[in-house]
């Protein structure tokens, strides 16, 4: 018998849930994929189809909270006239909300991301190309329609924003306020003052200033040290990956 | 940029700091030059309220409170606080849809049928949105998020600035007071039942008070039917004619009294912007934020009092009721004396002007509310030293009486006075 997209999509969504749910119960450590396929009703070997290890599992979850969050989105229907900022603000706010229930879980995950070896940061990236492609888009469409300039970095500006929305999420794990307003008041400010930056012609001011030092001074190093070409190409190829994730 | 909201005691201690620095200024400035008073006092009024501006949110109603609570600031600063009135923070659309959902549990279009994320109207901390449900047209309060929280950081600011005006006079009690109050304009809760008690028992003709929607309803968000009308200003600005004004300020005057002496409570804040004059002669009433409970005994005593002045009973007669009242300390006859003729009187005479005949036209006396404001500036500068506190209640009624005798001269209205008169008499028969 085939087994079709979507009912493999509804077997996915059942683990993950089972899984957080035993996360929540036992810690990430002692909770097992056997226990959690138990759970979910699933024989192992199904689980280990799904889900090869339990971090396998986590990265799993945040990409499923991502299209939870886009289909959300999606059905919002005056979405084109909400602002550029108003969009972004809307994307963050949605991924906390869907969040709030497994709130024990994103701390646990938080712990093993920022204070233990548990979990490299690196890796986290490989599960935002959903929100930064969703990202991409909304600054595409308002570049397009003339809401803002085309800014300098453009294409970096998503991935900023990805790395942004981590330092909100590892805000609000934080959050004692009631119903974490402070979060969501700092989520206001902060994309008020990055929308500011975006009106301003501050950026491409900036990038002025950086590529007048650059062409100035930097340029003839980097020309000397050009004559040794092995290391010259190892620096090209760090600074590619810093700039291109 | 368009409303970011300084955030932080230390962001907000800057501006206020930085306030009060360029206040200093201007006071030199003044002491060198020799100066027009008033239009320092105007300049220096800008210079609060463009850094209460900056603080944004709480601060615009702090300065209405401080406004009412304070009427011994000169009137230019009167004047630039009621020019902050509506001037409450925009929320943004991806702000309103997170309010909603965290307080009502679902999103905006799946709590309504249809829901403008464009708000129609600035309220009370927060903004009005227009919605519909089961056919029904809706009016969405929604409050902006960590406003409760900011009183109390807000409030140790202004208390400390105001200080500085008060000029050595106690400002403790008020500062504490118009915390309290706005605890309570903060508590849609609270809003949501105090419109309820309105609608049941305010039971007069052409007054029209919204139905609220409890399941609809939090402590941040406030769903009440949605009332037609215009406002304070458009209303004016539609030219009506002298029988509407009339019979419009016939209104408000009869039902804040019919209020006051049936309900034992009123609808405090004489804000216009609690009015809506709808089709047909009919009067909204919208914001139920600051409603003020009186209790009997006290209201038995004010009404004897304020009948007896009517009459122009004897002063040592007066002055005993407002001993009985808590506005006149008990010491020798000539202190009381002085005390009340010159602190005291000025107050209840104009209070009762309106009162005397059997109607008022405010169109005749268009002067009244800028007397009246002179007045308690000078009641309160010779109140100086005085460390007497007087009765809130006795001030609240007669301050929001005041507000309103304000709105009246606005629209150049006239009022008749026997019904308030025989409310009065027969308060005095129970």
């Amino acid at each position: 018998m085939k087994i079709t997209q979507s009912a493999k999509e509804k077997t996915k969504i059942k683990i993950l849930q089972s899984a957080v749910d035993l996360i929540i119960e036992k810690g990430f450590d002692n909770a097992s994929l056997r226990e959690m396929a138990k759970n979910a009703g699933v024989s192992n070997p199904t689980i280990y189809n799904y889900f090869p290890s339990k971090e396998k599992l986590l990265y799993a979850y945040i990409e499923q909270k991502h299209k939870e969050a886009v289909a959300t989105i999606q059905e919002i229907e005056d979405f084109h006239t909400y602002t550029l900022r108003e969009q972004l603000q809307t994307l963050i706010e949605t991924e906390l909300e869907l969040y709030l229930e497994d709130r024990e879980f994103i701390i646990q995950i938080a712990d093993m991301v920022f204070h233990s070896s548990g979990l490299k940061m690196g890796k986290l990236y490989e599960t935002n190309a959903l929100f930064i492609e969703t990202v991409d888009e909304m600054l595409n469409i308002s570049i397009e329609a003339g809401e803002i300039q085309e800014p300098p970095f453009r294409e970096h500006l998503p991935k900023l924003f990805w790395d942004y929305y981590i330092m909100v999420v590892a805000y609000w794990v934080k959050d004692d306020s009631e119903m974490f307003e402070n979060t969501t008041q700092f989520i206001d400010h902060s994309l008020g003052l990055a929308d500011a930056v975006l009106h301003s012609d501050i950026l491409s001011k900036a990038s002025d200033l950086g590529m007048f030092f650059f062409k100035t001074h930097m340029l003839n190093s980097l020309q000397n040290f050009a004559s040794k070409k092995d290391s010259f190409d190892l620096i090209k190829r760090k600074l590619g990956e810093v700039l291109h994730g | 940029m368009d409303n970011a909201l300084p955030t932080g005691k230390l962001s907000r201690g800057k501006v206020v700091g930085k306030a009060l620095l360029k206040i200093g200024a201007k006071k030199t400035k003044r002491f060198v030059t020799g100066g027009d008073k008033e239009q320092n006092h105007a300049e220096i009024a800008d210079i609060i309220f463009d850094s209460l501006g900056e603080l944004k949110g709480m601060s615009v109603k702090i300065a209405q409170q401080v406004a009412l609570g304070m009427p011994f600031l000169p009137p230019a600063y009167l004047e630039r606080i009621s020019k902050s009135f509506n001037a409450i923070p925009s929320i943004n659309k991806a702000l309103v849809r997170k309010i909603i959902k965290t307080e009502l549990g679902v999103y905006p279009q799946d709590a309504f049928d249809t829901f403008e994320m464009k708000a129609f109207a600035a309220a009370s901390l927060g903004q009005v949105h227009l919605a519909t449900k089961d056919g029904k047209q809706l009016a969405v309060k929604v409050q902006y998020p960590g406003i409760k929280k900011s009183i109390e950081s807000d409030m140790s600011l202004i208390h400390f600035g105001m200080k500085r005006f008060a000029k050595g006079q106690n400002v403790d009690h008020i500062i504490g007071e118009i915390e309290a109050r706005l605890y309570e304009e903060v508590d849609y809760v609270l809003e949501a039942k105090n419109c309820d008690f309105f609608r049941e028992k305010l039971q007069i003709n052409n007054i029209v008070i919204p139905e609220v929607y409890h399941d609809l309803s939090s402590e941040k968000v406030l769903t009440t039917s949605y009332l037609e009308g215009l406002d304070f200003d458009s209303y004016l600005l539609s030219s009506p004619s002298q029988e509407s004004r009339d019979a419009y300020a016939q209104l408000i005057f009869d039902s804040f009294f019919y209020a006051l002496y049936n309900l034992k409570s009123i609808h405090a804040d004489p804000n216009p912007g609690n009015f809506l004059f709808m089709q047909g002669g009919k009067l909204g009433l919208i914001d139920f934020g600051c409603v003020k409970k009186v209790d009997e005994d006290f209201l038995q005593m004010y009404n004897q009092l304020h009948l007896n002045l009517l009459e122009d009973n004897d002063h040592i007669s007066i002055i005993q009721q407002y001993i009985k009242l808590g506005m006149i300390e008990e010491e020798s006859e000539e202190k009381m004396l002085k005390f009340y003729t010159e602190v005291i009187k000025p107050l209840d005479t104009l209070y009762k002007e309106p009162l005397i005949g059997d109607n008022y036209n405010f169109k005749e006396n268009p002067d009244f509310a800028k007397r009246g404001f002179k007045m308690i500036f000078k009641v309160q500068q010779k109140q100086f030293h005085s460390v007497h506190k007087l009765n809130e209640q006795f001030l609240f009624i007669n301050r929001t009486l005041l507000g309103y005798y304000a709105l009246f001269e606005k629209m150049g209205a006239k009022i008749e006075t026997g019904y308030v008169k025989d409310l009065m008499r027969k308060q005095q028969i129970l």
